[in-house]
């Protein structure tokens, strides 16, 4: 068995290599690009009729290496960020048009900055309550509606995007999932300045926006299966950092060198002695490394087959190793820490690292969230009250901020 | 390896797990927590003839099996998920560390194939009035006269010493602290129970008068001896304390799914889901850290002294966590004396001080990685 994949990958690396001898002439072109993506080299790991080979990930290894040896890029990609993210969904939900329209220039290079418009100013926790429209009107989908919190939207070139075409079922049986270029009529993009005074999300506002009927990825009203797809690459290509922490300076395990960090800035501070910041970074000091060491026994329930609950837990502990080690960086730079001049670097990441904290917390669903699904996946108990279930859509109390006067 | 299990280890795991069920149910804790000697002979026996646990990480050559700490580990977690009522903690981990740490030959091949087959219960009686568990605390003296060596003086907090037939007594001689095996029916000994907090983990006074006693290693060499004990056994500790907290957990969320108020399962309200969230993050790390340190326990390596305190400091809060939210969620029932909640209260409680409490521990730890 070993014996006859071992002669497999030997097989493989003979046909890349042949190929690339009669291909690759050292230039690296849209027209190489796209020899490339139709020989299936791109996607090694996609299926035959999705510009792949119907590979492993092992193989896909092999392929991406032989390209190294000689220099050629663009093989193997399809495990980057918005190829897989954008790629994954619509190899296993899109039509054939789609497919061919989409995944070689996803592949290609020629689409590489996409945006998500999934959240929205009515509907953050409650994703699936979202009220932008999209109606059919021969053979495009007329969109309306307000999006929130898109990285990267003011440079993407194409969008993922969430929205209701059915108002007369329950909230998840009436969302549907296209995949749109940006720079149609009625798609205004305006930066959100944020706590930290700096514009990394947006605000998209889409008006009449006519997009066509073939953007539609998977079946009409089955967008929140589609959604599911999409959310685990994005999950996937986030990391989840399991079992990060790297060794320290001299090969040290990092149950010695975990809070460098912090014992720095405390000494930094004349603090190193005292009591209570000793027992603060120590606890903290703590919290990393079981975070880290439940993200290895994640790692190794996963490889041995079978999910792992642990994995849940990681983004929920993270938030409070965060919060905790820069708000005591803040106590420790003391009052420079009431400035928030770039020109003090050190203080000012402190600042800044201090609110950014809440992305962890908040962003990808609040903690409150996953303590919802930590609760109810992993030990079991039931969902609370939900007035909105069963319900159609149409006749639920809509997402939003009640203003004082109640309208 | 650290983050998997053998096949082995996973077996073990299941029979110790499946034998407790069966001889440690809440009826039999409860009966023997009240009785003085706190444990059942039959059981102790049965446990390590047939099953094999006292032996189980005692070298062949002295009776044992020759497993390691991560056996034992997870021995020990299931014990404490069961508030198994019985001298383990003190035999074992205490008592057969020191001798097989002590480098006295003689000394371990009386007592350790006598722990290993079940016919003698063994304890360390280091702490004194004042419950310290450094060696400043150890003051008793012990001298030297032309018969041999007598103690004189008292210990406390001595984990089963009402039942021990061998207490290895920490004592001070003029070259430093050294250890000594005393036969509690030797002259001069006086034993009397401590009324305890938890009274699954039984405590004794035990007291010297001119009692003789027997030098175990080296004279004045007991202070590193120690040291290293005291690591193996936090880090034991921690893996049983981990366990309690998992029971505790589990007790929680069964009652959660099961008692209903305002027309629901009160495991449907959020702030009760939430704390539920947030005890489960706890016990998994808690038992992250257990690991970690039985790992380094097991082999012996320099990062033991760093894992252990971080494991017993985290453990410890971990399961006074796990119990304090039990009863908070079991709501009234949760502070009588008929739900088990309190039991695991006290456990919790009572692990949290033994060995040195998180605060202790994470100064150690501070100091133990160089701060």
């Amino acid at each position: 068995m070993t014996i006859e994949q071992e002669r497999a990958t030997g097989e493989l690396a003979d046909e890349v290599r042949a190929w690339l001898a009669a291909n690759w002439h050292g230039t690296d072109d849209a027209d190489w690009r796209r020899r490339v993506v139709e020989a299936g080299w791109a996607a090694p790991t996609w299926p035959r009729d999705a510009f792949g080979r119907g590979l492993s990930r092992a193989d896909a290894k092999t392929v991406a290496a032989e390209f190294a040896a000689v220099g050629a890029p663009g093989a193997a990609v399809e495990t980057r960020a918005f190829t897989a993210l954008a790629g994954n969904t619509i190899v296993e939900f899109g039509s054939p048009e789609l497919k061919r329209d989409i995944l070689p220039k996803l592949l290609s290079g020629e689409l590489t900055r996409g945006c998500l418009l999934y959240s929205e100013p009515g509907n953050g926790s409650d994703l699936a309550g979202l009220q932008t429209r999209a109606e059919r009107d021969g053979d495009v989908f007329v969109v309306n509606g307000q999006k929130i919190w898109t990285t990267g939207g003011h440079e993407a070139q194409f969008a993922l995007l969430l929205a209701r075409t059915n108002w007369d079922v329950p909230k998840h049986a009436g969302i549907s999932f296209f995949i749109i270029p940006m720079d149609l009529p009625g798609i205004e993009v305006r930066p959100i300045k944020q706590m930290t005074g700096e514009s990394d999300f947006n605000e998209v506002f889409l008006t009449d926006v006519r997009i066509p009927a073939g953007t539609l990825v998977g079946e009409l009203n089955d967008g929140w299966r589609v959604l599911q797809t999409a959310l685990k690459e994005e999950r996937r290509t986030m990391g989840f950092e399991l079992g990060a922490r790297a060794q320290g300076e001299g090969g040290r395990a990092p149950i010695f060198t975990a809070s460098d960090d912090l014992i720095e800035a405390a000494r930094a501070a004349g603090k190193l002695g005292d009591e209570a910041v000793r027992q603060n970074i120590m606890r903290i000091h703590s919290w990393r490394l079981v975070n880290d060491w439940n993200a290895v026994r994640a790692k190794k329930e996963i490889e041995a087959g079978g999910g792992s609950s642990l994995a849940s837990l990681g983004k929920l502990a993270n938030s409070r190793i965060l919060h905790e080690s820069w708000a005591l960086k803040f106590r420790l730079i003391g009052a420079r820490g009431m400035l928030y001049d770039p020109a003090d670097k050190a203080a000012y990441e402190v600042d800044h690292q201090m609110m950014w904290s809440f992305i962890n917390s908040i962003g990808g669903g609040t903690d409150q969230i996953q303590r919802n699904i930590i609760s109810e996946r992993i030990l079991g108990l039931p969902k609370g009250y939900e007035p909105d279930r069963g319900v159609p859509f149409r006749d639920v109390r809509k997402g939003g901020t009640a203003r004082p006067d109640g309208k | 390896m650290f983050g998997s299990f053998t096949e082995d280890q996973l077996q073990l795991r299941e029979l110790v797990r499946d034998y407790l069920r069966d001889k440690s149910p809440e009826s039999e804790v409860r009966r023997l927590m009240a009785t003085d000697e706190g444990y059942d002979p039959a059981v102790w026996t049965q446990m390590a003839r047939e099953v094999g646990l006292q032996g189980l990480a005692i070298p062949e050559q002295y009776g044992g099996q020759g497993a390691g700490w991560t056996e034992l580990g997870i021995v020990l977690e299931e014990m404490g998920r069961a508030l198994l009522c019985a001298p383990f903690f003190s035999t074992v981990v205490l008592a057969a560390t020191t001798l097989l740490e002590s480098g006295d030959e003689e000394a371990k091949q009386q007592y350790l194939p006598a722990i290993a087959d079940g016919s003698l219960i063994a304890t360390v009686a280091l702490t004194e009035e004042d419950g310290r568990w450094d060696d400043s605390g150890i003051t008793v003296p012990a001298t030297h006269t032309p018969d041999g060596w007598t103690l004189s003086g008292a210990k406390h907090f001595v984990l089963d010493g009402l039942t021990a037939n061998l207490v290895i007594v920490p004592a001070r001689t003029a070259s430093g602290i050294s250890l000594f095996a005393v036969d509690p029916a030797a002259a001069g000994v006086t034993r009397r129970p401590s009324i305890t907090l938890d009274e699954t983990r039984k405590l004794a006074v035990v007291e010297f008068d001119t009692t003789p006693a027997r030098l175990i290693g080296a004279e004045g060499g007991g202070g590193p001896v120690l040291r290293r004990v005291l690591n193996f056994a936090a880090v034991a500790l921690a893996a049983e304390q981990t366990g309690g907290a998992q029971a505790a957990l589990d007790m929680s969320v069964e009652y959660l799914k099961t008692r209903v108020q305002f027309g629901q399962v009160i495991g449907a309200f959020q702030a009760l889901k939430h704390m539920a969230a947030d005890v489960l993050i706890e016990v998994e790390s808690a038992r992250s850290a257990a690991y970690y340190a039985l790992e380094a326990a097991a082999q012996d390596n320099d990062e033991l002294p760093v894992a252990a305190s971080l494991a017993k400091a985290y453990c410890s809060e971990a399961f006074v966590t796990a119990a304090h939210q039990n009863i908070q969620f079991h709501g009234g029932m949760g502070f009588t004396w008929e739900v088990p909640a309190h039991l695991y209260y006290k456990r919790a409680r009572s692990s949290e001080v033994f060995l040195g409490d998180a605060f202790a521990h994470r100064e150690a730890l501070a100091q133990r990685i160089g701060v």
